[in-house]
């Protein structure tokens, strides 16, 4: 009786998760909590970030079959595998988008460009530490601070690369409010930072019909690589800008790209498993993700100090730094440490500008590398 | 010809990408740039349908 206990309370235990747990396991359950932290108690883009810090708590906890073939994680993960979940999030986004700003101001989407340097810092970086050009060219596409961009991409290139490189752009463009504005101060003088710029002009309801359809278009034209996501993006626009579908533009921005963002989320923090992310590729890929935030925030900053210098005065350089794709955090952080220096000064709609045409610099540079490289 | 996979073949591709991405997105401006005559051809009224 006491050997059949015995059997039957070691069977029990065996089956549990314990008997694999190991140290990697509670390390990435500490870094779950921290991202839960950061998401809740922080307030740092939270719709990303508890999704994420609790898929990757989960998928730490072994014994369960959540990440394994067949299950619900795993499947979630087929929606980021098969390319099927970034498209819908642009569709989302482009609904929610207004393109106004950047309509208004033609001048400023060369900052969408210029901004972008930190992408090829960070694929040379790589390079130089030993990652293939397909694996660089993944992870340089971190510093176009565009989610489902650098997920597209990176399945497309480096697919086993995908959770390093997806949680490493993910959590850099929660910090951006804290990784930017340093860069941003050191680099302008006080004078340039309390520029204040002329109104934008207002753009009719027929311009914003007709952007996604000429940008659909010409960008599909030039760079099919990324056809599916622009088409995407400028669908939702349409949707949005028509006024005859309103029920589409709103289940397109709010019920789809909730339950979207809800799948995506847990699906990159399943991946987060210390089997395969407990590595010094996971470091470096990490720290080559910070240096391609952090040039690519300098040369959008110097990039509008030059524009400013062209202008003879009436661009806020402030605004370059958002040229990174990041919408609207970029924008958000030019218009804060705008309003820091002078509170009179709202930046936020010239500063969307070239937020919205970084998105488009990312999807060109990452267009052009998937052609280069290949996919 | 695919680009190298070599240190030169990395710093070539990001030379190519960082210059077309200026070329294209200053194309995408200067299409922008037109936009304004779009109004000459009619108005869309801002009420919904």
């Amino acid at each position: 009786m006491y050997e059949l206990l015995t059997s039957l309370m070691g069977d029990l235990l065996l089956q549990t998760g314990l008997t694999q747990l190991w140290w990697g396991n509670i390390v990435m359950i500490i870094v779950g909590g921290y991202l839960l932290y950061l998401g809740i108690v922080k307030k740092y883009e939270p719709f990303l970030l508890v999704g994420i810090g609790l898929a990757c708590i989960v998928a730490n906890v072994p014994g369960s079959d959540l990440i394994k073939p067949g299950g619900l994680f795993y499947y979630a993960y087929q929606g980021v595998e098969l390319l099927i979940l970034p498209p819908l999030i642009f569709l989302g986004i482009g609904a929610m988008t207004d393109f106004g700003p950047m309509i208004a101001n033609p001048s400023l989407v060369i900052l969408g460009a210029a901004a972008h340097l930190g992408i090829f810092v960070a694929l040379i970086g790589a390079k130089l530490s030993g990652f293939t050009l397909a694996e660089s060219s993944a992870i340089g596409i971190i510093g176009g601070a565009d989610g489902p961009m650098a997920i597209y991409v990176t399945m497309k290139l480096a697919p086993h690369l995908l959770p390093q490189i997806s949680v490493a752009a993910y959590s850099y463009m929660a910090l951006m409010p804290l990784i930017q504005p340093p860069i941003m101060r050191l680099l302008t003088t006080k004078a340039e930072r309390n520029i204040i710029m002329e109104q934008p002009r207002y753009v009719s309801r027929l311009e914003k019909i007709v952007f996604p359809i000429v940008i659909a278009i010409i960008v599909n034209l030039f760079l099919p690589p990324v056809a599916p996501l622009i088409t995407m993006l400028m669908l939702g626009n349409l949707l949005k800008e028509c006024l005859v579908v309103d029920r589409l533009a709103e289940t397109a921005s709010n019920t789809l790209l909730n339950i979207v963002t809800l799948i995506l989320t847990v699906a990159i923090g399943s991946t987060m498993n210390a089997d395969s992310f407990l590595n010094f590729t996971t470091l470096l890929i990490i720290v080559l993700g910070l240096v391609a935030f952090v040039f690519g925030t300098a040369s959008g900053v110097v990039g509008a100090k030059i524009m400013n210098k062209l202008s003879g005065g009436k661009i806020n350089p402030l605004i370059g730094s958002a040229g990174i794709a990041s919408v609207p955090i970029a924008a958000r952080v030019s218009h804060t440490v705008g309003l820091q220096e002078n509170r009179n000064n709202f930046l936020i709609m010239h500063a969307m500008g070239p937020n919205l045409a970084g998105v488009f610099g990312t999807a060109i540079s990452g267009g052009i590398i998937l052609a280069l490289v290949g996919f | 010809m695919k680009i190298p996979d070599s240190i030169e073949g990395a710093a070539l591709l990001s030379c190519i990408d960082f210059f077309l991405s200026f070329i294209f997105i200053a194309g995408i401006g200067g299409v922008l740039y037109l936009f304004p005559l779009l109004n000459k051809l009619g108005e869309v009224k801002e009420d919904k349908y």
